[in-house]
């Protein structure tokens, strides 16, 4: 069991059942008293359900108020441990803790609380619908945590922006013994390379042209290679360079088979330059170079947006057969983690291409705490789909959305899309099922 | 090669040389082979094709130990080996014209980082109207970009300076890109006896390696390479201008480094070439012509004819064009009356000859330094292929030697080959 794992609860899938009570009870006290659990369930149909349970946390209320010494984290199993030869019965426990995690057990007359029974809980495992779940997301924090963060504070993002997030999380995975590339953009506009002199990057580092990205950094490491070391050679660059300009290097270095790990920040558009269009802004969003007016836009038509629908740089990734591609979402970050790891050992073998969606909270104009909730809408209404593809698996569903929310839902998150006209949205609702089934396809055939 | 003396050259003669017959681009190709590269990066284009196929033939039969990049397009191939000079590759590579034309990105920025690459430039005319044949428009137009930029005259010259070449952009003084310019058609296929050094000999003369010693992309020294610099005040801009001189520091250096590689060359290998400047008979010329690439064999011969018809005529070639030798020029140039450049490409601003342009600049020095006020006259021939013959160059001598005799510098070109 990870350090940090907790026990998650899904209101809407509990009808208040009780079995996850009984099973507490009867594991922890031996008997069928669900008054003596130590996960407490309540609320009703109507209003709703809460529940009452230790979350493990990780600066524990508990056992800074315990005043006896009893209560105490143990940083190995993740788990606060109560102990009773050392608890005083003071009670200052149950009033410390904002999840009514602990609690008095009359039967007992002493504090009870949640141990994880040794990583495979009771009450997880008795729940008929779901509605528990043993989180272990925080394997990211658990395995990463420690590692050394190979960017400099304090780099100059946009408020609110997520891809300083995706790169350092990024580069402690892939370590140290790296060679980064990240050409024009924002992830060296938030300094990466650096201004006249500074640098915010522990690793080697290099603006290669907007053009010329992939074959730069295939040159670095096919030298390594010749002369023994391992190197691995990472670009984190914008999705306008890939797919526009760049695209032609990027695709030749692919049919090479290149051994580098090329990763796309896509926020769909050049956001660095003033949020003008690239080939994989979506259809009807307004940026600079495709503004909102009365007259006419790209090929004639109304001035309401892009006239195009996005290129999908992923897919014609796949169809260069590369070692692995996968897209990633920084609101699913084990997701992303997974994804990771698995494109770090196919760059050693050959090209590994990671595309992953990045809102952009200054160009999509949404408030800058959203960026979170406007990329899971994303996937959730299948806007954005999240598949990884392996020459020998093909292409598969990583979190497949069954029940997809309206597009609506993602897209009255963000200002670019606040003129759209119903047609305009129905056109990117039917875009959407076109493309999901495109991809199903691709999925049935592997 | 970080040292900018010679070193002490060896006292027996130069050893027997394996005698082969080649074409320009084998030669070429051979050259980069005796100089050991660890990666090239290739794209066909005419006329420099047959070169990176006689390469991409080494490598395949084991004559040749280097990692080949067949890349997509010439801005790859020089990006790709940007990326391994960061990693301390000796790299190469070769194209022309409209390949020439598609990597100047890259291209501009390979001299910026002061990454020693070797790329020969099989000049090519064009690129509209539409040629494939030969004509320093090419290399001509980039000239202002920070490469060193040298001309070939012989097959012999070509094999000979592609090796010196590498030796040239390596030097710690220098680190700077070299264009190695042979002539599209008349160089690259032209068929001719060449000496073939040999590789232990070669490997005494190119020392070590050190390519990547100022700038790298390596985990264990890691830096940011080319980081922003500029700005309206302040450290930035002045970074930049720390930059810049130190580009122009390696472009002045490299003057004297291509003086002493070619005497290290001559003395090792027993073949010596005018490194900056060649005169040909200009011992009590009155006037001169001049020259720059394989237009200069056609030249001398004409010249030799002048003679013998009692004209005082001399030939003033060039072999270094960028950085243009300015103080080695002036001296041919000083005991002379008349001047007539012939150049194998335009230069549409000024309505002349590109080599006759810069010329102009030496010229007022010289008028500084003396008072002398030379008349010039810019020619221009052998266009998209067109053959400059001895005939074109009589008509040369004739219109030069007309200046003597009080004609006015025509602001107008002669055009050699209009009308053959």
């Amino acid at each position: 069991m990870g350090a940090f794992n907790t026990i998650a609860f899904d209101a809407n899938k509990c009808d208040g059942c009780g079995d996850c009570m009984t099973a507490c009870a009867t594991a922890k006290t031996g008997t069928t008293e669900i008054s003596r659990s130590r996960l407490q369930i309540a609320g009703n149909a109507a209003e709703g359900f809460e529940l009452a349970l230790c979350r493990q946390c990780g600066d524990p209320k508990c056992v800074t108020v315990c005043p006896a010494g009893a209560l105490g984290k143990d940083y190995a199993s993740g788990v606060i441990d109560w102990n009773g030869d050392k608890c005083v019965d003071c009670l200052l426990c149950t009033v410390g803790c904002a999840y009514a995690g602990i609690a008095l057990d009359e039967a007992s007359g002493r504090v009870a609380k949640c141990d994880m029974c040794d990583g495979s809980p009771a009450c997880v495992s008795a729940c008929p619908h779901d509605a528990l779940k043993l989180v272990t997301t925080s394997r990211i924090y658990n395995e990463v945590g420690d590692w050394e963060d190979l960017f400099a504070p304090g780099l100059a993002g946009c408020q609110g922006c997520n891809t300083e997030l995706l790169m350092r999380h990024t580069l402690r995975r892939v370590g140290p013994d790296t060679v980064l590339a990240t050409p024009p953009g924002c992830v060296p506009g938030m300094g990466s390379v650096g201004f006249n002199g500074t640098t915010g990057t522990k690793v080697p580092v290099f603006h290669p042209l907007l053009t010329n990205t992939a074959p730069m950094l295939a040159g670095v490491k096919r030298h390594y290679k010749r002369i023994g070391r391992e190197v691995t050679a990472l670009a984190i660059a914008g999705d306008g360079g890939a797919s526009d300009v760049g695209f032609q290097s990027l695709s030749g270095a692919a049919e090479r088979n290149e051994q580098i790990l090329f990763m796309v920040v896509d926020n769909e558009g050049y956001m660095n330059t003033g949020m003008q269009r690239s080939s994989c802004t979506p259809y009807g969003a307004w940026t600079s170079t495709t503004p909102v007016g009365q007259g006419t836009g790209s090929g004639g038509l109304p001035s309401q947006g892009k006239t195009q629908d996005a290129k999908n740089l992923p897919l014609i990734m796949v169809n260069h057969r590369c070692e692995y591609v996968a897209t990633a979402s920084t609101a699913y970050m084990e997701d992303l983690y997974d994804k990771l790891d698995k494109a770090i050992a196919a760059s050693k073998r050959g090209f590994a291409y990671l595309h992953v969606y990045s809102p952009c909270t200054t160009g999509w104009r949404f408030p800058t705490d959203q960026n979170m909730e406007v990329a899971r809408k994303a996937v959730e209404t299948n806007f954005v789909m999240l598949w990884e593809y392996t020459r020998a698996g093909g292409l598969r569903f990583t979190r497949p959305v069954d029940e997809p929310l309206p597009v609506t839902d993602y897209l009255k998150a963000m200002g670019r899309f606040r003129h759209l006209s119903e047609d305009q949205i129905s056109h990117i609702q039917g875009k959407v099922v076109e493309n999901l089934n495109f991809v199903k396809q691709m999925a049935h055939r592997a | 090669m970080s040292t900018s003396t010679l070193e002490k050259p060896p006292s027996s003669a130069p050893a027997k040389q394996k005698v082969i017959l080649v074409e320009g681009n084998e030669a070429a190709a051979l050259g980069v082979a005796l100089a050991r590269p660890d990666m090239v990066a290739v794209y066909p284009i005419t006329p420099q094709s047959s070169l990176v196929e006689h390469v991409a033939k080494l490598i395949a039969d084991g004559k040749m130990d280097a990692d080949i990049v067949d890349a997509e397009g010439e801005h790859s191939v020089l990006s790709v080996l940007q990326g391994g000079a960061l990693a301390g590759a000796r790299t190469y590579t070769a194209t022309c014209g409209p390949g020439l034309a598609f990597m100047f990105e890259p291209y501009f920025r390979t001299s910026g980082m002061r990454l020693p690459i070797v790329m020969s430039i099989v000049t090519r005319d064009g690129i509209t109207p539409q040629s494939v044949w030969g004509g320093h428009q090419d290399a001509m137009t980039v000239r202002e970009v920070g490469w060193v930029q040298v001309y070939c005259e012989t097959v012999q010259e070509v094999l000979d300076t592609t090796i010196m070449a590498f030796k040239i952009a390596e030097h710690h003084d220098v680190m700077l890109p070299v264009n190695v310019c042979l002539d599209g058609n008349y160089l690259s296929y032209g068929t001719s006896r060449v000496e073939l050094p040999d590789q232990a000999e070669v490997d005494a003369f190119m020392g070590d390696k050190n390519v990547n010693w100022h700038v790298a992309l390596d985990p264990l020294r890691p830096m940011a390479v080319d980081p922003l610099t500029g700005g309206s005040s302040g450290k930035g801009p002045s970074t930049f201008v720390r930059y810049r001189k130190g580009q122009c520091k390696g472009m002045q250096n490299s003057l004297r480094v291509i003086e002493d590689v070619h005497e290290e060359w001559a003395v090792r290998f027993g073949r010596r070439y005018a490194p900056l400047v060649e005169d040909y008979r200009m011992e009590d010329a009155e006037f001169a012509i001049m020259t720059l690439g394989s237009m200069s064999g056609a030249g001398k011969d004409a010249i030799d004819e002048a003679r013998d018809a009692g004209k005082r005529v001399g030939l003033i070639k060039l072999k270094t064009f960028s950085p243009f030798p300015v103080e080695a020029l002036i001296k041919s140039l000083k005991n002379i009356q008349a001047l007539g450049v012939v150049d194998r490409s335009v230069g549409f601003r000024w309505n002349c000859g590109p080599m006759y342009q810069e010329t102009l600049g030496a010229l007022y020095r010289l008028g500084q330094a003396t008072g002398k006020m030379l008349p010039a006259q810019s020619f221009i021939g052998g266009l998209a292929g067109a053959d400059i013959t001895t005939a074109h160059f009589h008509r040369v001598i004739d219109a030069t030697e007309a200046l003597l005799g009080g004609a006015t510098m025509s602001t107008e070109p002669v055009w050699l080959n209009e009308k053959d």
